[in-house]
């Protein structure tokens, strides 16, 4: 998960440095009074490049799929829920002296 | 019973209805589901960000938000190795879900991007 999450940092920053030359490039062309019809190739290139980063990140980061059927390898284990229900509390614990009369022997 | 569930999907269509109505593991379910959302909710604010720098204005930037989700569609169709009823128990699951609400977080992202790049 940490190189996922690097990978998609990377990503957002590719498409913010994308985000600022194209801000500089309509700078340019007001000064040129031209008409804006689309970003220069390079930060289109740089577009997509930060686009199969992100895409990259999106598909690692959340998780692994779990299988869902009930019979396959990884679901050999059954949690039973921790509700009250299934908790023992007749175990042989109850052998330990109890903690107030450990306390109260310091 | 479904010892060859993880094969071709063509396989299960047949023993579909007996085998996936009553036993599925409902908690993958919904880990598998929570993990489709981040990654369309994620994409989709990236791409609503691609939109807005490249200048898309009206109808071509829904055409490239359906482009953005069928994108990342195949991707998590990849993630599951295409076998998708071994991780969900539809194909509207994989394809349809988290659409309208990534479409909004897109708009949001698009707007944004775009009044930054191109406004001020």
């Amino acid at each position: 998960m940490g190189l996922g999450f690097i990978v998609g940092v990377f990503g957002v920053l590719i498409l913010s440095h994308a985000a600022y030359s194209t801000i500089q490039y309509r700078g340019l062309l007001k000064i040129m009074e031209e008409e804006f019809s689309g970003p220069p190739m390079n930060v289109v290139l740089e577009l997509l490049l930060g686009f199969v980063f992100c895409i990259w990140a999106a598909l690692t980061v959340p998780g692994n799929f779990h299988s869902i059927h009930p019979d396959s390898e990884e679901n050999r284990i059954v949690s039973l829920s921790a509700n009250l229900d299934f908790m023992i509390f007749n175990h042989r614990a109850k052998a330990f002296p109890l903690e107030i009369e450990m306390k109260l022997k310091h | 019973m479904a010892g060859h569930g993880d094969s071709s999907s063509s396989q299960k269509k047949s023993s579909e209805v007996m085998n996936d109505v009553p036993t599925f593991s409902a908690e993958n379910l919904q880990n598998n589901m929570k993990v489709i959302y981040y990654s369309r909710t994620f994409m989709s604010i990236i791409g609503g960000v691609i939109a807005g720098i490249l200048g898309f204005t009206g109808f071509m930037g829904f055409i490239f938000y359906f482009l953005v989700m069928a994108v990342t569609s195949i991707g998590l169709i990849a993630k599951s190795k295409f076998s998708v009823h071994s991780y969900f128990d539809s194909w509207n699951r994989i394809i349809l879900d988290g659409f309208m609400g990534g479409l909004m977080s897109f708009v949001l992202f698009w707007t944004f991007a775009y009044d930054i790049v191109h406004i001020f």
